[in-house]
């Protein structure tokens, strides 16, 4: 009898506790998504639908995926999604875009990459979605809190050749990218060398710490891909033309053989053969950003949120020892920096257009970016309310002894995105890095190498309709 | 009796393509994806342009002759093609032959000679870029200097860059050589090798006029593989240069690659990818004629 | 020749083979050494300059496979990496038995009849193998999306027999015409069908290249790449596809890319042991001759 009573006892006390416990976990979850249903909009109307998300390799959406779940108790919308590193996930993505069948739902863009699927129809405008009062709450949203630059870099008129900045936005922002100098500053103080101001001292800079410090000078992007033009060379050779050149000109000519571009070209590239690395040719983005956090590097001019690795104190050997500064411009210009975002977008071919919106939105939202940029190290944000919080200001503002802060918002003063829109700028950028191979290898002069890369853009441009 | 003779005779004349019939129907199902992209490299297909599609004849192929990429490309291919199957076989054979001596320990190697073969070639590229990659991180090098050499440039200089994917395939491939040379090897008959001992025949005469000439079926067999795949290697070049330093590993499978994957303009990289296909079927045509003269000269 | 000078070259021989045997061992074992040290390496120690050879050791990687956490500050994978596991093996051994189902056939009929047009379709069989997966991969996409063949397991599998079939074939072939024919003809004598001679004869005595052929088929597939990328989503990745995921954005893991190609090799590893006897005793026909 009483061990009857006893068994019956713990079988309420176990039945207490696990009802406790699910109150409990519920009520944690419904303080997460407290923030959520504080929006003033019906965040179930699109229930029982199914999306599919493309997604880049990033820490934007590691972050998001644990929170899969919470979206589809807030929405009942379901989730599938397919994370792939950057290079492999374009191709899937255009594969199915041109398809138009509607894989992908939402996806993973930017500025540059809407050039693409902007002509052929292939991504929708947000506006109308933000627009409209059943589907989005702009009050809750604050669609203002964004950086006013990176909202208007993703927005496109369609017109080639021009328009950023006006016409529908195709994209919201979830970081901001721009491009600038980080140097050791330990091994700069140690044998007295300059921080450069222009490109000539940045190869002066480069010459002395590879002699004295008998590290390569300055660690690059190399390879025969856009991504070496793409980000600090171009930002420098925006600065050296004091932001008046582009690589094409209002006709839509290849201008890279420009006399500016080429005296620019030879003293980079010079810079880069005499003090960079001897792999030089081959390095990716991580060659080179690893090179200089494992201190073999005295300079490198990328992007700016290498920062987070460069102040890891669990793997990097240079943490606290860097200083951050503009890239060097020219003899009388000022920073130029490019631009990138990555942003989430729309896919045409998409059934469920709603869902797809109210992922965005989701995706977008405050709270979700916020946590991307505390816990998995999203930088930098793209909403200002971020930067400004104090959790993620104080790991900001250590770096580089607060140097990191100040040169990353005088940079968006002028920081823009640094191409001509078009839809043929990753192979306008290929061939342009495999000119600069000419010159590296002293296969031909800059002048000659240069020349021939703007004829074959010409011939592509008109090949593919755009002139 | 002999009705049923006849019968079976009709039978045995139609067997042959019966048997033959799953292997071909499962892969005449391909022929219609192959059919398309034959077609798209008559026609001038921009995957962003979808309404500038249209058809043009041999115009892609014709621009391909005065494309100077193409003719590089064209030549590294075949010449990467040579040097890669001339190292596989030859250290192959090398390897084959001496696994199949009496040495100490054989059964432990011919299990590990495996191993390159578990690892996925993309995996393989990384990994060996990883140990080549910068000149002072890689462990290469870093090991190299405690023997004094002086650091090697793999990849950041174009006869380096060629190097080392030759030394990346060879190492992810030897194996697959070995194993069938070395399955040959012990398919060959004892009688022919005490016939030339009885006739006096040294290791050296043993070795080219019995070894060589029974063997011959299964080395072509591995010199048809691995030509085969030399001509459109990818996976190694492509995570390793990505067809650099200056164009130096581009060949025609990276090129059309670039056009197709990169630049979408799939018109072009169709018509590339069928001229690596002529290409190869000239080849291996030429392998089989040879494949079928040496298994009917050892049977 | 002096007992002495014959110890003497004895000794040179077996100095020489035992330096033969380190190199081979050494040249083919070296890198896969390589990753498994970079599997239990923490970041730091991943890219420090010179290459490190002593450190702590850490398990982190390999968990973070399977268990997908979040370690410190560095971004970790997510939990998918055993399903990979899990499509690598379905699509793999699918793929190969599929294989070998058509193949046996095949190769019985090119390596024993002698019929018009056996040349030019073993040419066509084996020119399978070899288009370039470029001219293929983009239309197969388009048509694996309107047949809803487009992630699928089975889907996989058949695009796959452009990477196994062919050479099982071929392989399958070489082995059959190793068995004299004296045996078979005995067999047909005894009254067997030509059924009887493949199931009681030739299947038996090719069981080892049988074995070998199965093997490296079963490598090729669990090593392809490109198919799978364009061909299969997130539900059927194998874990080549897998592995590059490792490839994030702003860093690259490598040592949990490094942890994955272990794990991923393992079946391979288990697979080839297992059939280790027929290697070892030899591809060979040689025995029964």
């Amino acid at each position: 009898m009483r061990a009857k009573s006893q068994w019956l006892l713990a079988q309420l006390c176990a039945t207490f506790l696990l009802l406790g416990g699910y109150l409990d976990a519920s009520a944690q979850d419904e303080q997460a998504l407290a923030y959520y249903r504080q929006a003033k909009i019906n965040w179930r109307q699109a229930e029982g639908q199914s999306l599919t998300i493309g997604l880049n390799k990033h820490p934007f959406t590691e972050s998001l995926l644990p929170l899969i779940p919470e979206f589809r108790r807030l929405t009942g919308i379901n989730v599938e999604y397919l994370i792939l590193p950057e290079n492999e996930y374009f191709t899937k993505l255009v594969a199915d875009l041109s398809q138009q069948r509607g894989e992908f739902s939402v996806i993973m863009t930017g500025p540059m990459r809407n050039w693409q699927y902007v002509p052929p129809d292939w991504i929708i405008p947000l506006d109308d979605f933000l627009n409209n009062p059943k589907l989005t709450d702009r009050d809750w949203f604050k669609l203002e809190d964004f950086y006013p630059a990176l909202i208007a870099a993703n927005r496109w008129n369609g017109k080639t050749g021009g328009g950023v900045g006006e016409g529908p936005l195709y994209s919201i922002p979830v970081l901001e990218e721009s491009y600038i100098l980080a140097y050791r500053k330990d091994i700069f103080e140690q044998y007295n060398i300059k921080v450069p101001a222009t490109i000539e001292e940045m190869a002066e800079a480069a010459r002395l710490v590879k002699k004295n410090a008998g590290i390569a000078g300055i660690v690059a992007r190399g390879t025969p891909t856009i991504g070496t033009v793409a980000t600090g060379f171009i930002s420098g050779l925006k600065g050296y033309t004091d932001g008046k050149w582009s690589e094409l000109d209002d006709k839509l000519a290849a201008n890279l053989h420009d006399a500016r571009s080429v005296k620019y070209t030879e003293a980079w590239v010079g810079m880069v053969r005499e003090s960079g690395p001897p792999n030089w040719a081959n390095m990716q983005w991580y060659d080179a950003m690893e090179a200089f956090t494992a201190g073999q590097g005295g300079m490198i001019a990328d992007a700016d949120f290498f920062a987070a690795n460069y102040e890891d104190p669990k793997k990097s050997k240079v943490a606290g020892k860097v200083g951050y500064a503009l890239i060097p411009a020219g003899p009388d210009g000022s920073p130029h920096s490019g631009l990138w975002t990555w942003a989430l977008g729309i896919s045409k071919a998409t059934k469920n257009k709603e869902a797809a919106w109210l992922f965005v939105q989701w995706a977008t939202a405050q709270p979700t970016l916020l946590n991307a940029t505390i816990g998995y190290r999203n930088y930098n944000p793209s909403r200002a309310s971020i930067s400004s919080d104090p959790r993620v200001h104080e790991v900001m503002a250590a770096w580089g002894g607060g140097s990191y802060l100040k040169t990353v918002a005088k940079n968006l003063e002028t920081a823009r995105v640094a191409w001509v829109p078009q839809p043929e700028r990753t192979r306008l950028g290929d061939i342009w890095a495999r000119a600069l191979h000419e010159v590296y290898f002293q296969r031909m002069p800059a002048a000659d190498a240069l020349k021939k890369a703007s004829g074959e853009v010409d011939k592509v441009l008109k090949e593919a309709g755009i002139k | 009796m002999t009705s049923t003779r006849r019968r079976r005779g009709r039978r045995d004349r139609y067997l042959p393509y019966l048997l033959l019939a799953p292997a071909l129907i499962l892969l005449a199902g391909m022929l219609y994806p192959f059919g398309l992209g034959l077609y798209y490299s008559f026609t001038s297909y921009w995957l962003q342009y979808p309404n500038r599609f249209r058809f043009v004849w041999f115009d892609n192929y014709i621009d391909l002759l005065g494309e100077p990429l193409f003719l590089r490309a064209l030549e590294f291919t075949l010449g990467f093609t040579l040097l890669a199957v001339l190292l596989q076989v030859g250290l192959g054979l090398a390897v084959a032959l001496f696994l199949h001596a009496r040495i100490p320990g054989r059964s432990a190697i011919r299990a590990l000679m495996l191993m390159p073969l578990m690892i996925p070639p993309v995996i393989t590229a990384l990994m060996w870029k990883i140990m080549m990659a910068s000149t002072n991180a890689g462990i290469l090098n870093h090991l190299f200097s405690f023997v004094g050499v002086d650091p090697i440039n793999w990849f950041g200089s174009t006869q380096g860059a060629i190097v080392s994917v030759l030394i990346i395939d060879t190492w992810g491939n030897l194996p697959f050589v070995a194993l069938i040379l070395l399955g040959g090897l012990q398919a060959i008959p004892t009688e022919p090798y005490e016939a030339a001992r009885v006739d006096g025949a040294g290791p050296i005469a043993m070795l080219r006029y019995v070894t060589l000439p029974l063997l011959s079926p299964f080395i072509v067999l591995a010199v048809t593989f691995r030509a085969m795949d030399s001509l459109r290697i990818f996976d190694v070049i492509y995570a390793t240069t990505a067809g650099g330093p200056n164009d130096a590993t581009t060949n025609l499978q990276i090129m059309a690659y670039q056009y197709s994957f990169q630049w979408y303009q799939m018109g072009k990289g169709m018509a590339q990818a069928v001229v690596l296909l002529l290409l190869v079927v000239m080849v291996s045509y030429l392998l089989m004629r040879l494949w079928n003269r040496a298994s009917e000269s050892t049977q | 020749m002096t007992s002495a000078a014959k110890s003497y070259q004895r000794l040179v021989r077996q100095v020489a083979i035992a330096l033969a045997s380190i190199a081979l061992l050494l040249w083919t074992v070296f890198p896969f050494l390589w990753i498994l040290l970079t599997s239990l390496k923490s970041p730091a120690d991943i890219i420090s300059v010179p290459p490190s050879f002593v450190f702590t050791p850490t398990l982190d990687n390999y968990s973070a496979l399977v268990v997908g956490e979040q370690r410190g500050q560095y971004s970790s994978t997510r939990p998918d990496f055993p399903r990979f596991f899990m499509n690598s093996l379905i699509v793999s051994l699918g793929a190969v038995a599929l294989s070998v189902a058509a193949g046996i056939p095949a190769a019985c009929a090119l390596a024993r009849f002698s019929f018009p047009g056996k040349n030019a379709l073993a040419f066509v069989l084996l020119s399978f193998r070899f288009v370039p997966f470029i001219a293929f991969v983009i239309p197969l996409y388009i048509l694996y999306q309107r047949l809803g063949l487009y992630n699928t397991h089975a889907g996989l599998i058949l695009a796959y027999q452009l990477i196994t079939l062919p050479f099982t074939v071929w392989m399958l072939r070489s082995f059959f015409m190793e068995i004299p024919l004296e045996i078979q003809e005995a067999a047909k004598i005894d009254g067997c069908s030509w059924l009887g001679v493949l199931g009681r004869v030739i299947l038996p005595l090719s069981a080892p290249g049988i074995s070998v052929t199965v093997i490296l088929g079963f490598m090729f597939c669990w090593n392809a790449f490109n198919y799978p990328l364009m061909l299969a989503g997130r539900q059927t990745f194998p874990v080549t596809v897998g592995a590059i995921q490792f490839i994030s954005y702003e860093q690259v893991l490598w040592g949990q890319m490094a942890a994955a190609t272990i794990v991923a090799a393992v079946p391979q590893l288990l697979l080839s042991l297992m059939v280790q006897q027929y290697i070892v005793r030899g591809l060979t026909m040689g025995a029964v001759k």
